[in-house]
Formats: structure tokens, C-alpha cells, sequence
């Protein structure tokens, strides 16, 4: 394929790294080789022949390419390949492992918002958005990728650090009993039971109950 | 159960693949076997796949890694329990094997018997999240 000789170190570390199914390859630049180098990337479908190239990936001195439009069905898995250049000569194709969005990306916390009674709160939990093409896209939300997604919320009473732990699977949770004009903060995570994924902690919404009246 | 396979696979999932050097061939996936099952064939299906990797695809995937072969037997033997399970659909007639989702088995048999018999069995032995997704999905 007309290919020179390639005698350049090659990139290390191709993988991808994925959050809510954006996937984007990244990769370190070979070992000691300074400025000026250049890298073309490509991508295949396991268990389809053949390797695609990424146009707007050619030539880039970056070293990361989102391929998250090209693997966005997640019942494929996918390889991705890097080549460097440098002074007219190249390095090897080196290679990720076999890429699974499904298994492989990592999650988002839910986002969560909270409000009270004087002796109630009220929680409500979005799941993250699964990533889409563009704005106009109709979202979806990894709550229909992984039915089996499930809420970890964990409320604690500022006044008393006494913390409770509970888990969901629908999106609502009103903790009752509680005390009036008490401060309570409220984290969530993300738990799916298959394939095993865990987001990690929102960050703590803290709200107070409503004084006795 | 599925998810004791889930974590056994996870642990051994990248020196397995790495095994398998053919990327343009798949046993599960292509051309679209286990895609667009029906749902009153899944069952078959399902048990179908259980009998093939248990018959056709452990016995066939020893390495040289202890720790690699101790999570293949017991992914086999929650394979074995799973399928026991399943067993019992068939056994009041919940398991039908309409037209559709035989050709699909033989499909993937096809595919299996275009390898030898140890890149084959590599191969769907590292195509298991394929089939776990497909069974999670299809539950």
C-alpha cells in the first residue's frame, strides 16, 4: 500500500476512554520523539471485514480522537488503530483491545434535586443521557440502556451525621420522619446490577426541613 | 447466575480477546445472528447457546494460566446451572424453537465450524459478553 518503512516508535497506550457512551480514543505519543508528530486513525467493527478510515482524524498532531458517532451502536464492538509519522517515516499500527460500549464506558451521577416539607424531603434523580450526535437528537437516557439500572441515595442529617443508605429503581424517594429546621444533605450514585457499573457519588444537595409551625 | 459470568468473564475478558487475532469474523454477532431474535424465540435461542458453549466451546479453551482456566470451569458451571434452569422452561413447553431462530443457531454454528476447532472455541469463549448483553437485553 505504498507504506515507507517504519522504523518510528510506535504510540502507546491506545484504548478508549468512554463516559455515558462518548467514546474517544486517546493515545501517548511514542517515546522520545518530541513536537512535529503526526497521527492517522482508523476503526473496525468486530466481526466485520474491514478498517474504516477516520478522515477527520488524519494528520492530527493531537493525541485523541472521538469516534464516539462511529461506535454509538452498542450492540457492536469495535478496535481502533493509531499510526504515527515523523520525517518521512512511521511506526506500526498499534491497536486497542476489543472495545465494548456497552461493558466498557464508565457512568455519570445522577443529577438530583431535592425539596421539604417540615418533616419530609423529597427527592427526585435523572439518569445521565446516553451521548447523541448533536442537540437536535432525540435523547436517551441510560436509564433505557441498562434496565436494570438502579439509585443509591444517601441522606444525612447534618445535625446528627446519623446517615441512611437507600436503593431504588424508580426515580423518586420522599424520606419521611424527619426533624423540623434540620439541615440534611442528599448524594446519589448509579448502580447497574449487568453488566456491573457503578457511577460514582453525586455531589451532596443539601436542604433543611421547614421549622415547626 | 448471569452475574457470577458477568465478573468471572470481566476478570479474564482482555487475555481471552487477545487470543483471538481475527477481527473480521465474529460467531455471536455477524452476519446479525443474535440481533433482531424474536422474542417468542429467544428462549430456544437461549438454550441453544448454553448447550453449544458447554458441548462445543470450554472443553476447547485450555491455557496455560491457571488463574485464566480456574475462571473458564466456573464459568462453565454456572453455565451448567443456568442451562438446568432454563431446562425446566423447556420441559412445559415455554421453549419453542420456531423456524427463525434455527437458522440463526445454524448460522452461528456455520461460523463456528469456519475456524479450527481452538480459534473457535477462543473465539465465542471471548464473545460472551455478546451473548450476556444479548440475554440481559432479552429478559
Amino acid at each position: 500500500s505504498g507504506e515507507l518503512y517504519c522504523s518510528l516508535p510506535n504510540p502507546r497506550n491506545v484504548r478508549f476512554e468512554s463516559i455515558n457512551m462518548k467514546n474517544v480514543l486517546h493515545w501517548s505519543a511514542p517515546e522520545g520523539t518530541g513536537d512535529g508528530v503526526l497521527y492517522k486513525v482508523k476503526y473496525s467493527v468486530y466481526g466485520v471485514g474491514k478498517w474504516i478510515k477516520k478522515p477527520e482524524c488524519r494528520n492530527i498532531n493531537r493525541t485523541w480522537c472521538d469516534l464516539s458517532r462511529e461506535t454509538s451502536d452498542y450492540e457492536e464492538q469495535y478496535y481502533a488503530s493509531v499510526k504515527a509519522f515523523l520525517n518521512g517515516t512511521c511506526s506500526d499500527w498499534m491497536e486497542t483491545t476489543r472495545f465494548n460500549p456497552l461493558t466498557d464506558t464508565k457512568i455519570d451521577p445522577p443529577m438530583v434535586s431535592v425539596s421539604s416539607t417540615d418533616r419530609s424531603i423529597s427527592i427526585t434523580l435523572t439518569a445521565p443521557e446516553k451521548w447523541k450526535r448533536s442537540p437536535e437528537e432525540e435523547s436517551i437516557s441510560l436509564l433505557q440502556v441498562y434496565p436494570g439500572l438502579l439509585y443509591n441515595v444517601s441522606v444525612l442529617n447534618k445535625k446528627t451525621k446519623k446517615r441512611w443508605f437507600f436503593s431504588i429503581s424508580n426515580n423518586t424517594l420522599v424520606v419521611p420522619w424527619l426533624e423540623p429546621g434540620t439541615a440534611y444533605c442528599v448524594s446519589a450514585q448509579i448502580h447497574v446490577t449487568t453488566p456491573l457499573l457503578d457511577s460514582g457519588f453525586s455531589k451532596e444537595h443539601c436542604i433543611a426541613t421547614l421549622k415547626d409551625k | 447466575s448471569v452475574a457470577e459470568i458477568r465478573a468471572g468473564f470481566a476478570a479474564i475478558k482482555a487475555n481471552i480477546q487477545s487470543r483471538d487475532p481475527i477481527r473480521t469474523l465474529s460467531v455471536l454477532s455477524h452476519p446479525r445472528s443474535l440481533h433482531k431474535v424474536k422474542s417468542s424465540d429467544r428462549c430456544c435461542v437461549a438454550h441453544h447457546l448454553l448447550t453449544f458453549y458447554v458441548d462445543k466451546v470450554f472443553k476447547h479453551c485450555k491455557t496455560e494460566d491457571s488463574f485464566v482456566n480456574r475462571k473458564i470451569s466456573s464459568i462453565a458451571n454456572s453455565f451448567l446451572s443456568v442451562r438446568r434452569k432454563l431446562g425446566q422452561c423447556r420441559e412445559q413447553n415455554n421453549c419453542a424453537c420456531g423456524e427463525e431462530s434455527t437458522e440463526k443457531f445454524k448460522q452461528i454454528l456455520a461460523n463456528y465450524e469456519g475456524l479450527n476447532v481452538t480459534s473457535a472455541a477462543m473465539k465465542s469463549l471471548g464473545e460472551l459478553d455478546i451473548l450476556l448483553d444479548w440475554m440481559e437485553k432479552s429478559r
